[in-house]
């Protein structure tokens, strides 16, 4: 039996299953938060390839490489916010970020 | 030759440093543990003579300068990335997609400049 | 032996990425979850899918780990603090992740009844090649896009996060080896018994 792209969308599910119960989970923790996103656009970008494969277009690697950029060039502006903000108030607790709240 | 043997062929360079790697890390891990002498004493962990206990954790601060780094390595890695396939194709895109190529580097010098002008890289 | 392969290789992804939401401590967390990234390299190696694999060890585990283990390490903050009392979400996180996962499966199975499976690979001789080829000309917006992606997130974590501070002496080096005898002697002339 050959690997399917059936396999591939088994482990993206879990992957992302994973990656939105560690956003619920961690609520406190901002930046495990952010390695969940991670984690959900990882498992994103397997589903692209394996599609792209599977179907043989390259179309969907194109596109891996651009959730790639994006998804690096996110981890870069939220963790600088992150920054900013622990040097602002001296912590980084989720509960603590609601001055905006009415 | 079977498919799995052309991949592993493939690969081998690959496959020959993990395995490397790993054999040499665990040498000197399972080295250690049975050259190394070892008579665990209280007293060895102890402040020596007018040495104090820690008065905190060992965690400290990183400058932030070690993180902006990393973000501007994070942006040319990427840029890096993107020159790979279009160096190995750039037979077939012709013009177009050198100069397209050409466009891009453009816009990251344009940050380049700017992180150079505002001083990013100057470590004070 | 490559369904193997793959077996071993998902286990190792989920595992690590269960251990990235429960590690108690964050730097374990980004520690695995670059085990997560390099794993999921081997599993795009084969399907042959090379170039993002490599891409994904590059900037992932070269790059995104280390500013996520920086920052960690940067901020000085009691993580067993913020751990504390997150046991409560567990029921709630099962639920919503259970229903997650209920609705992929419910889509993956009701597409793949069928059971069909297209096995064709792109014509190029290697799989960068192949990107190569589409990317720079018929994709050139998207490319372009992702220049000035990058090009914000450089000026945006610059003007974030760059402090200077005030008084700091700096090295001009230009303006040292500018410096002539002119500039830096001035000849007085003093005469006997006075000072200047």
């Amino acid at each position: 039996m050959d690997i399917t792209v059936n396999h591939f969308l088994a482990v993206s599910a879990i992957l992302f299953t994973v990656g939105v119960v560690g956003i619920f989970v961690n609520r406190k923790n901002i930046i495990v938060i952010l390695m969940a996103i991670e984690l959900i656009l990882l498992s994103v970008n397997i589903n692209l390839v394996a599609f792209s494969v599977f179907s043989g277009t390259i179309v969907g690697q194109i596109f891996a490489m651009l959730v790639l950029t994006v998804a690096a060039a996110e981890a870069a502006v939220g963790l600088a916010i992150l920054v900013v903000f622990f040097r602002n108030r001296g912590d980084i607790a989720v509960e603590s970020i609601d001055l905006m709240k009415g | 030759m079977t498919e799995i043997e052309r991949f592993a062929l493939d690969y081998l360079p690959v496959i020959l440093f993990l395995g490397l790697g790993v054999i040499l890390s665990l040498l000197f891990i399972i080295g250690a543990a049975i050259l190394a002498p070892s008579n665990p004493d209280p007293e060895k962990n102890s402040a020596y003579e007018c040495g104090f206990n820690a008065f905190d954790d060992a965690r400290m601060k990183f400058d932030v300068r070690f993180y902006l780094v990393a973000i501007l390595f994070i942006i040319f890695d990427l840029e890096v990335a993107f020159l790979f396939p279009w160096a190995v194709s750039l037979g077939t895109i012709g013009v177009f997609g050198f100069w397209s190529m050409v466009v891009f580097l453009g816009v990251l010098t344009v940050g380049f400049i700017y992180e150079w002008r505002r001083g990013a890289l100057e470590w004070e | 032996m490559e369904l193997i392969a793959f077996y071993i290789l998902a286990a190792i992804v989920t595992v690590s990425a269960v251990a990235v939401i429960a590690a108690k401590n964050p730097v374990h967390s980004v520690l695995w979850l670059i085990t997560a990234f390099f794993t999921s390299a081997g599993l795009l190696v084969l399907i042959g899918a090379e170039f993002l694999a490599m891409l994904l060890v590059v900037v992932y585990v070269g790059a995104v780990a280390v500013l996520f283990l920086f920052v960690v390490m940067m901020l000085d903050v009691d993580f067993v603090e913020l751990k504390q009392g997150t046991l409560g979400y567990w029921p709630f996180a099962a639920l919503v992740g259970v229903a997650f996962a209920a609705e992929i499966a419910l889509v993956t199975f009701a597409r793949s009844a069928a059971g069909d499976e297209i096995n064709a690979k792109p014509g190029a001789a290697t799989n960068a090649e192949a990107i190569g080829q589409v990317m720079y000309t018929e994709y050139l917006l998207l490319f372009q896009m992702s220049g000035i992606i990058l090009l914000v997130a450089m000026i945006g974590a610059i003007v974030l996060t760059l402090r200077h501070k005030p008084h700091v002496k700096r090295q001009n080096i230009a303006k040292q080896t500018a410096r002539t005898r002119k500039d830096a002697i001035r000849r007085i002339d003093v005469e006997s018994g006075k000072g200047l």
